[in-house]
């Protein structure tokens, strides 16, 4: 029996929106490629040369010869192997002709000068209907998805590169390690210079505490007034920062610029913003550009993690309340809020918490609050004040966490919902990332 | 009879992953009637179902419900149009986190202003009507409980409840016993037959088991792979017929 199928199904007209996503991805495996190599180059010339040369040694060599052999050597590592970029994303390579003997060793070589220079990288736009990109479709291959080419048996440097890295990266790292050694013994022989530190701390100034508990109040009420501008901002802005929310060609144009400006919002810190709005908003207004600096960053991480929330929502019950006749209003009313506002509540407070900590940090360029006032104090080496300082700004954060945690806790076992410790989880990583990372 | 539904033609092509879901499907559905949809998984039982409230937009093809095109209705025709067609689902969809009274009021949102509704105020009459739906499947004691906390077969009396809300002329139902025991998915079938014959509601529902399809339905419309393969009633359905619809390694089981 034959099957007549509906016209357009299937259809040989060019499919761009498929071949624009499969694009992406080859980009995405040879850029992973590109990564891995250049890490590797980078961890094997500073490891080769003495330390007093630095990090900085793989710049000897001009970026773009280092960028074009690296490029070739991914080209080289996906048409002979299996590369990381390949593994990690599902790739296979398929010969879709004779692929034995000397020919097909030539034809793997042409493809990998090929790969580099090919319009993977400028031309999305040269695919036929089925996607096959012009380094592949000339050299005899196609990058099948993992699942459906069979492996034949694979000799072993397509299966050991995985190893070899992890065993230059370990070799980079002892390597690193006995060339710093010198400068972690220092950290415990030359201690004494602390000395007069020590002899002040040991001494605080409890005059400074009456106008220290002011300035902590000022950097409270900072915290407080830019967690809650950010609120107000970035609830209504985490529905078009949601992708199962934007559907649609403008729905996925507004995602993609929401989401882009956040990133760049979100990779500026806010001390950063602090020093460019001191000079915009004038210096004796610091407290001001203090509160719109850690706004700004709010807004980016409270975006952020509500839309994710709001991504990992259950469908089901919105897809029923819109079965009901419900407007698009009450659809987010009844099937939308119900499963989000727990944890918005809990991200609020965290990151009350953090602005918490923040707002003393962002005091210290000059956002106002006690943060500056500490800073002026140890710039001058008045370590008796600075020490109260510093007890008032810890016993300020040491009260905001504990009672952030508590507060979260009840909201979180407040219900029996069990798709809810997976974000407990995530929030507490988050947090310990945050507080040990890299933030600052 | 008259006809409640005349679907001509439908098409539904899934663009992500390229599926052809439904291949040039017609077929009417009469008022009162009860439909029975059987079809392997994936053969587009809910891909039918959800083309009929437009939860699903048709690639092509008209489906006509009550002499009014919802192919081409507005946004605001499309909401009136689903008031009257009420739909259960396999896995419940309450709003786990809300009170089993308002998954049922939310029945109701159709109807009443939006203004209201948005800060959770219903009329006195439209929570009674709850409390009267509730007592119709018999769980009224559970009202102020939290969705979550009822068994499956309750969760899908309170949406059998949030259908009732609506009062609605046709009800759909994709699955709606697939995920209870078999002693519940014979409770739960027998609302969904007591509102078809007390309440004049036409019920289209997807089932999984012939043996259920034999004992509720009254007529029988098979799809695989997206086409109808068998339009008739539950008699009509033998060995041969039997294994067209389910492929020739099946066997029939019977859900007790
Ligand atoms: N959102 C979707 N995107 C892509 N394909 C889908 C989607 N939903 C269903 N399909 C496909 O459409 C076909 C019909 O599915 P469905 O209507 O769910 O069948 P059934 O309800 O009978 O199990 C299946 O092949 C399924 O994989
Ligand atoms: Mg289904």
């Amino acid at each position: 029996m034959t099957k007549t199928y509906h016209a357009g199904f299937m259809s040989d007209k060019p499919n761009w929106g498929q071949a624009l996503k499969l694009w992406r991805r080859d980009v995405l495996v040879f850029l992973t490629d590109v990564a891995c190599l250049a890490g590797l180059w980078m961890l094997i010339t500073y490891a080769a040369i003495s330390p007093d040369r630095g990090v900085l040694v793989f710049l000897t060599v001009p970026w773009w010869l280092m960028l074009l052999v690296v490029a070739v050597l991914a080209g080289l590592w996906q048409s002979f192997g299996l590369s990381s970029g390949m593994k990690l994303l599902g790739r296979r390579l398929k010969a879709t002709q004779d692929a034995s003997g000397a020919a097909a060793f030539a034809r793997r070589l042409f493809r990998a000068l090929l790969l580099p220079f090919s319009p993977l990288l400028v031309l999305p736009v040269l695919v036929t209907a089925r996607y096959v990109p012009i380094h592949d479709r000339w050299s005899g291959f196609e990058t099948q998805s993992a699942t459906e080419v069979v492996d034949p048996k694979s000799p072993w440097y397509r299966r050991s590169w995985a190893v070899a890295i992890a065993l230059l990266a370990l070799t980079a790292f002892a390597v690193s390690v006995i060339f710093t050694r010198v400068n972690l013994v220092k950290l415990f022989t030359e201690f004494d210079n602390t000395a007069n530190i020590r002899a002040q701390i040991a001494n605080p100034n409890w005059g400074v505490l009456f106008e220290g508990g002011q300035l902590l109040l000022v950097t409270l009420f900072m915290a407080f007034m830019a967690t809650l501008f950010g609120i107000i901002v970035a609830v209504p802005l985490s529905f078009v920062a949601a992708r199962n929310l934007t559907q649609g060609l403008v729905g996925r144009a507004v995602y993609t610029i929401v989401r882009g400006i956040l990133s760049i919002l979100r990779s500026i810190q806010p001390f950063i913003w602090v020093i460019v709005l001191i000079v915009w908003v004038k210096a004796g207004n610091a407290p001001m550009a203090g509160v719109i600096a850690l706004f700004i960053h709010s807004v980016a991480d409270l975006t952020k993690l509500y839309a994710e929330r709001l991504e990992s929502i259950d469908p089901g019950p919105v897809e029923a309340i819109r079965a009901t006749g419900a407007s698009q209003s009450q659809v987010i009313m009844y099937g939308i809020i119900p499963q989000i506002i727990n944890p918005y509540m809990s991200f609020t407070i965290y990151r009350w918490d953090i602005n918490v900590r923040m707002s003393t940090i962002v005091g210290m360029v000059g956002g106002g609050g006690i943060g500056q006032r500490l800073l002026q104090e140890m710039r001058v080496s008045d370590y008796s004040d600075a020490v109260v300082l510093m007890m008032l700004i810890m016993v300020a954060v040491w009260a905001m966490d504990t009672l952030s945690a508590r507060l979260r806790e009840r909201i979180e076992t407040g219900s029996s919902n069990p798709a809810l410790p997976s974000y407990a989880l995530k929030l507490k990583t988050e947090i310990s990332n945050r507080t040990f990372g890299s933030r600052w | 009879m008259e006809d409640l539904i005349r679907i001509e033609n439908l098409v539904k092509i899934y663009e992500r992953g390229e599926v052809l879901a439904l291949n040039d499907v017609s077929t009417t559905v009469q008022k009162g009637e009860f439909l029975v949809l059987l079809g392997l998984s994936g053969s587009g039982k809910s891909t039918l179902l959800r083309c009929i409230n437009r939860l699903i937009e048709p690639t092509a093809g008209t489906i006509v419900f009550d002499g009014k095109d919802v192919t081409k209705a507005s946004s605001r025709q499309l909401r009136h149009l689903r008031r009257r067609m009420a739909m259960i689902f396999q896995q419940f969809n309450l709003v786990k986190r809300s009170s089993v009274l308002t998954n049922v009021l939310s029945g109701r949102l159709g109807y009443v202003n939006p203004a209201a509704s948005a800060i959770h105020k219903f009329a006195k009459q439209d929570i009674a009507d709850a409390m009267a739906c509730l007592e119709r499947v018999g769980i009224p004691e559970q009202a102020y409980k939290r969705a979550d906390e009822l068994s499956g077969g309750q969760q899908q009396r309170v949406g059998i409840a949030r259908a009732l809300m609506q009062q609605p002329d046709l009800l759909m139902a994709d699955e709606p016993v697939s995920a209870l025991d078999p002693a519940t998915a014979h409770s739960i079938m027998q609302y969904l037959e007591q509102m078809n014959q007390e309440d004049d509601v036409t019920v289209v529902t997807s089932l999984h088991f012939l043996s259920l399809a034999r004992r509720y339905g009254a007529r029988i419309l098979a799809l695989k792979d997206g086409e109808i393969v068998f339009e008739g009633s539950p008699a009509e359905i033998d060995k041969v017929k039997f294994k067209e619809i389910y492929g020739e390694d099946a066997e029939e089981v019977e859900v007790r």
